[in-house]
């Protein structure tokens, strides 16, 4: 009970939640117990971490890639995608956030009726797997999840295209457990960044709890979202694009922005982004460290998204094989529990204290889109 | 006409029994009018200028249970966006009034809002094409908390056919019943207004579960085919579902029937859809009222159907649905939602018993909603979810 009154800060300011670091107690502060043993290999090493904590993956593509199979049984183990429970397990990942983008072509007209779809096939997939899965909203629901020994699925990112242009959408989507939207690829939020309405389905997001997902968005957007969001940002699906030219990675003065606004940068691990090799993807992580920090960087196995990974990443089992090798550089235990599992955590728990503080001082909007952008 | 001490009576009546009330078009007339701005019209207060429906007349009324219609037009290229507006709006109207309005999902949830002593909210949606061919889309509907799907509005759905179209595919078709069967399996109601007698008749052999009419009334009594055919009223009883009565003039009254046929005509000749109710639609209605006087229904319009309704489907199969601010006109003593006590003043005098109204206003409806959730927990045992696609099963 204590610690429950100690997390919940009930006269925190939402706008002071900015600064997390400062307001929030650091779990890593209280001199840190190492869960590893110093003289073990860095594989039983990176096994043991993770058996502490566990990697909360940003990105799969999970749900698109069964929405056209007749039958499946991720329990078991299904060969056909990259991620099931006996692999989660080997992985050692704690939650997983599932992606409702849509391929291309479908994000137009239909996208809402689209993304309820899918909504409903990762409910649907969940519920068939209880005793692996568990669907969860907040960040006590994921950490509820872990300590029942199930793996905690959360909803999003979904593509802008599924808000139809409408905050009432937005709510429904919100009601249905929905936790993160990626903005790119609509009027809104486009290359010339947010527009007011763009601005407003931020702010809204704030009041609900839907946390902003910038991988893929424009520059303009990035930074406009870091300016006004009152919670920390996330990109699903983004690394260093000094290693790396890819155009969702991000450039070094926005890591280091991103890194100021306390965000999070959740680095893939695929080929395309970060290169064909374990090195390649921790040399990716060390330079978001640096320029982020570590409180700012995340991973994200981004499997069944259609894309090829690096070597000994090929499915949702081999992270410990990424955590050996970060291991055997100078990343520390406290700095890695970060990575895997905590910085996740903050986020969400940010995004709903900000939520339920915004929601007592802040109506839902009624604004719709030709009365702020014409 | 009414003895006072009756409508007394009836309200006395109605403080135990509330009404459950089968359809109201708030949130559709909050979308037209000011485009959701709830503080423009803000239901704690009298809204008597533009709305049949606010909290101080749903209390006056006896109002318990309302199911709040999600309707959005089925001539939309995509409805499923404007649906999900709908049902934000009806949440946020229960965040907006929580001493009033309390969100209800279950047979149990009504009841204790009757204990509460507030007014049970659920929704309905009123058409399938609110549900654009998906069964993916219908669980997520109902997952927002809508309890009963209109199988169509006005119009046909590739589907289902609609009272008030051509005949399509003959009642329901192969994936109509699909549609049928998951509603059953998550326990949606299925409501049979609006659509075809072919259609309530294939539902009917479908559905494992009670079925409901949210607001349509006796075909014998007046023939419209919004209305219920005697034949399928008959077999209520073994279906355990209910018809809920509907108070719109042009549905119950045949002059009003034949005199609303001479105003759709009159509206399309001025260019309008015949259920446009903007402003400018309403003045070229208004002008040929002017020169038509409106035929009117009245209290005992109602009654005389719901008397009828009584004799074919027995007093366990009856309910109410009024369809306030979801037509332009209203009888004569149910001319908003304050109107309910009337009616059953009506009732009291024409020798219904107390029970029996019991039974009309609230029992019915909250045993209907109950059963259906029973038969869903049985089909959930041996069944998940439908992967069906229209196109899988009517080719």
């Amino acid at each position: 009970m204590a610690d429950l009154q100690h997390e919940l800060h009930p006269f925190t300011e939402a706008g002071e939640l900015d600064d997390l670091a400062e307001s929030l107690p650091d779990p890593f502060e209280e001199p840190y117990t190492p869960v590893t043993d110093p003289d073990g290999t860095p594989l039983e090493r990176a096994h043991a971490l993770l058996a502490a904590h566990p990697v909360a993956d940003g990105y799969s593509g999970l749900p698109w890639a069964l929405r056209h199979r007749p039958w499946y049984d991720l329990e078991l183990g299904e060969s056909a995608v990259d991620t099931d429970v006996p692999r989660l397990r080997e992985g050692r990942v704690g939650a997983l956030l599932w992606s409702l983008h849509l391929p291309e072509g479908l994000d137009g007209d239909r996208a809402v009726g689209a993304t309820l779809e899918q909504l409903d096939l990762v409910k649907t997939v969940v519920r068939r797997h209880p005793e692996g899965l568990r669907l969860a909203c907040t960040a006590g629901e994921t950490t509820d999840a872990r300590n029942c020994g199930r793996i905690a699925v959360l909803l999003g990112p979904a593509g802008a295209a599924a808000l139809g242009d409408s905050l009432g959408i937005l709510r429904s989507l919100s009601a249905l457990g929905l936790r993160v939207l990626t903005l790119s690829g609509v009027s809104w939020a486009g290359e010339a960044g947010l527009t007011r309405f763009g601005e407003e389905i931020l702010r809204e997001m704030n009041r609900l709890g839907v946390v902003a997902d910038l991988s893929g968005a424009s520059e303009e957007t990035i930074r406009r979202a870091l300016a006004l969001s009152r919670t920390p940002v996330v990109c699903t699906r983004s690394a260093a694009r000094a290693l790396r030219p890819h155009p969702a990675n991000l450039p070094d003065d926005l890591l280091a922005e991103l890194g100021a606004a306390k965000g999070l940068c959740m680095v893939p691990l695929t080929a395309e982004q970060t290169g064909t090799t374990v090195r390649d993807v921790a040399d990716h992580l060390d330079r978001v460290r640096t320029l982020a920090g570590p409180q700012c960087v995340g991973l994200s196995g981004t499997f069944d998204a259609g894309t090829a990974h690096p070597q000994e990443l090929g499915d949702a089992s081999c992270y410990p094989n990424l955590i050996a090798e970060l291991l055997q550089r100078d990343w520390s235990e406290p700095d890695l529990a970060l990575l895997t599992w905590g910085n996740v955590q903050r986020v969400l728990r940010g995004a709903d204290f900000t939520a339920r503080a915004a929601q007592l001082r802040r109506e839902p909007s009624t604004a719709r889109i030709t009365d702020l952008d014409g | 006409m009414t003895a006072v001490n009756s409508v007394g009576a009836a309200r006395e009546l109605l403080r135990e029994f509330p009404v459950v009330d089968g359809h109201n078009d708030l949130p559709w007339a909050l979308r037209e009018q000011v485009r959701y701005d709830l503080d423009a019209r803000d239901i704690a207060t009298a809204q008597n200028a533009h709305l049949h429906t606010d909290i101080p007349r749903l209390r006056a009324g006896g109002v318990g249970a309302q199911y709040w219609s999600v309707y959005v037009r089925s001539d939309l290229p995509d409805p499923v966006p404007a649906t999900l507006e709908q049902i934000d709006c009806v949440r946020q109207l229960l965040a907006r009034y929580p001493r009033d309005l309390r969100p209800a999902l279950t047979a149990a949830d009504m009841e204790a809002a009757r204990g509460e002593g507030r007014i049970a909210s659920l929704m309905g949606a009123e058409g399938g094409h609110s549900i654009a061919n998906s069964l993916g889309t219908l669980r997520a509907l109902y997952a927002l908390g809508v309890r009963y799907l209109t199988l169509t509005h006005n119009d046909n759905v590739a589907w289902a056919d609609s009272a008030t179209d051509k005949p399509g595919v003959g009642g329901l078709s192969a994936f109509g019943r699909e549609v049928v069967r998951e509603m059953n399996r998550l326990g949606m109601l299925v409501d049979l207004s609006h659509v075809a007698a072919t259609t309530m008749r294939d539902a009917l052999d479908t559905s494992a579960a009670p079925v409901i009419f949210s607001h349509s009334s006796a075909r014998a009594i007046c023939d419209h085919p919004r209305n219920i055919p005697d034949d399928v009223l008959e077999r209520l009883p073994v279906n355990g579902g209910m018809a809920m009565v509907t108070f719109v003039p042009k549905f119950v009254l045949q002059a009003a029937v034949d005199w609303t046929a001479a105003a759709d005509e009159n509206m399309r000749a001025h260019g309008f859809h015949h259920l446009d109710t903007t402003p400018e639609a309403m003045k070229a209605h208004r002008a040929f009222e002017e020169r038509e006087p409106r035929p009117v229904a009245t209290v005992s319009t109602v009654a005389d159907h719901l008397d009828h309704m009584r004799e074919v489907a027995g007093i366990d199969h009856l309910g109410i649905g009024g369809d306030y601010d979801g037509t332009a006109f209203t009888p004569d003593g149910l001319d908003d939602v304050s109107g309910y006590p009337h009616l059953v003043a009506e009732l009291l005098d024409r020798g219904w018993s107390r029970p029996d109204l019991a039974k009309l206003t609230w029992q019915n409806a909250v045993r209907v909603l109950g059963a259906a959730e029973d038969v869903a927990r049985d089909l959930q045992t041996t069944r998940g979810p439908s992967n069906a696609t229209i196109e899988s099963l009517d080719g």
